[in-house]
């Protein structure tokens, strides 16, 4: 069995995008020629917590707040995960051992990179075998109940790194605003959104309709195949399909917002994981600056078209789908 | 003189149609156990759903509010459908019936405001609508004209609405009341008799494929042929 380390995903702070809106999206690895999803082969996943505290953060504090974080993804009903806490090591996260540790590392030269996953998979077959997440104790960090100002919430940056030891990446369901020296967070509506809110906010310790719908995607429970339902099409744009677009699906009873990408040439995509009923299916481009957060930096993500609504409400079956969905856009 | 006139009037006018009328009640007018068939074409109204937005949850340094994406308010149109029914008379004044309506009426969607500047646009969808309803009828036999063919009758009951989205593959389901009158027109006087029926009224409607769901108040028109028997 061959063993790599295979991805490193990280989450700016100070770093992000203007104003895409978009949804899950699956971490991936190729084997064998083809793309699978990452996944761990099997539940609970055992973690164990360093034993190393930060100014104001405890290693008894980093764990608790770790495993309410493991927690509130355990608690999907739509996906069957699960987790358990095995034991404060010395270990630090990152060491490629075979355990998976989570734990704090100073690590200033990442100045824009609050914590990061990385993995090791076996490259047969996509599955996780070991994930580590550091969380940088170069930043000023809180588990203080209700936030803490000019401090970052460690189950808030917890959540979003759990979600990628999961197996999602990046969601673009958010709007930045560019400043001086990073772009800030206007708002989000995923807590896989690549920037964190801002220093002091706990927003992000709640799971988004998109982050439900993407972890159920990928370890679905019985009830996510039989109650939810999806939506397939196509982006194109004149006779050419369209890389890497946002499609968002708006549930207009619920107000859930769930999105997917178009992920071929072609410009198909599938978005799943959607409650029955009618909903507005909206495209819109990656922003420029976003797109390594999503996707390899040397894919051909076109970004050059408006945003557009599709123009029929789309009736998402139980436990079906809705295909043929093609939304033409046009060039900006 | 000109009294004398007024009352002449009234005799030739109103006691005809008076003695007509009771003469009709009495030996033609449908009895207790007949029965009564139509078909109706039906119109209801339309009615907005109300209006939703497509949020994202704010930075709260930057503000409270939430940020909208993108507005969305729905309107179910009016539509024209049809509708078959099937009476049977508990007096000469009561009737009870039962009724089942079909019709395809479009849900438009306006969607606009967006964050992104994409142009507005209208999203539609056609619904298949089912509406099994029960209904009480009391014709006012003291107000009938034209020698007693032209009935009036208040008409109020209940029933269950059945909505399909396009594909048939989502059904959403809700409670309508109704109540309104009309007038009953017929044709002759024997025991089978045809006639005219018009309806007016309002429906009161909860649920359904409504988003967001509440109760509606809905104008609603029809004509039928009707056959007693």
């Amino acid at each position: 069995m061959k063993r790599v380390a295979a991805i490193l995903f990280a989450t700016a702070l100070v770093g992000g995008a203007t104003a895409p809106v978009a949804a899950y999206l699956k971490l991936g690895a190729r084997v064998g020629g083809r793309t699978v999803t990452l996944r761990w082969p099997q539940m609970p996943i055992r973690y164990f917590v360093t034993d190393r505290g930060v100014p104001g953060v405890s290693s008894t504090q980093l764990q608790q707040a770790v495993t309410r974080a493991f927690a509130t993804w355990d608690a999907i009903a739509t996906a069957q995960i699960s987790s358990t806490f095995v034991g404060f090591t010395l270990a630090d996260p990152r060491q490629g051992d075979g355990a998976t540790v989570i734990g704090f590392q100073n690590r200033p030269e990442l100045d824009r990179t609050l914590g990061a996953t990385s993995f090791m998979i076996d490259t047969t077959n996509g599955s996780i075998i070991e994930a580590d997440i550091f969380l940088n104790g170069s930043f000023a960090w809180s588990v203080a109940s209700s936030g803490e100002a000019n401090t970052f919430d460690v189950e808030s940056i917890a959540l979003h790194e759990i979600g990628h030891l999961h197996g999602l990446a990046h969601s673009a369901m958010g709007e930045t605003e560019l400043r001086s020296g990073g772009r800030r967070v206007i708002a989000a509506e995923a807590v896989m959104f690549p920037i964190a809110f801002s220093p002091g906010n706990i927003s992000g310790r709640t799971l988004k309709a998109d982050d439900i719908a993407g972890i159920a995607d990928i370890y679905p429970s019985t009830s996510f195949t039989r109650e939810t339902g999806s939506i397939s099409g196509k982006v194109t744009k004149g006779s050419q399909g369209v890389l890497g677009a946002h499609v968002v699906a708006f549930d207009m009873r619920t107000k859930k917002l769930i999105g997917g990408f178009s992920l071929s040439d072609d410009g198909s995509f599938v978005i799943a994981g959607l409650d029955p009923g009618p909903h507005i299916v909206r495209v819109e481009p990656l922003d420029d600056g976003d797109i390594d957060s999503f996707f390899d930096a040397t894919l051909n993500i076109d970004v050059n078209f408006k945003s557009q609504f599709y123009n029929k409400v789309v009736v998402v079956p139980r436990g079906g789908g809705t295909s043929n969905v093609e939304v033409k856009v046009v060039a900006k | 003189m000109r009294r004398a006139l007024a009352c002449a009037l009234i005799a030739w006018l109103g006691f005809p149609a008076l003695a007509s009328a009771q003469l009709f009640f009495r030996r033609d007018a449908p009895r207790a156990g007949s029965a009564e068939l139509g078909a109706a074409v039906v119109w209801s109204g339309g009615f907005d759903q109300g209006s939703v937005s497509a949020d994202e949850t704010r930075n709260s340094t930057t503000d409270t509010s939430p940020f909208t994406l993108f507005t969305a308010s729905s309107r179910t149109e009016s539509v024209t459908g049809a509708q078959g029914r099937v009476g049977v008379y508990v007096s000469r004044a009561f009737s009870v019936e039962a009724g089942v309506e079909y019709g395809r009426p479009t849900v438009s969607t306006r969607l606009a405001n967006d964050a992104e500047s994409a142009q507005d646009i209208t999203a539609t969808e056609t619904l298949t609508r089912i509406i099994v309803d029960g209904s009480g009828l009391f014709h006012l036999t003291g107000l009938s004209f034209n020698g007693g063919r032209g009935v009036p009758f208040l008409r109020a009951g209940g029933g269950y609405v059945r909505e399909l989205h396009e594909k048939n593959e989502v059904i959403d389901t809700g409670s309508e009341f109704h109540a309104g009158g009309g007038v009953k027109l017929w044709f002759g006087r024997g025991k089978h008799r045809t006639g005219f029926r018009l309806d007016g009224g309002a429906m009161f409607r909860t649920d359904g494929a409504d988003a967001p769901k509440k109760r509606r108040t809905i104008p609603t028109a029809g004509a039928s042929i009707v056959f007693l028997f």
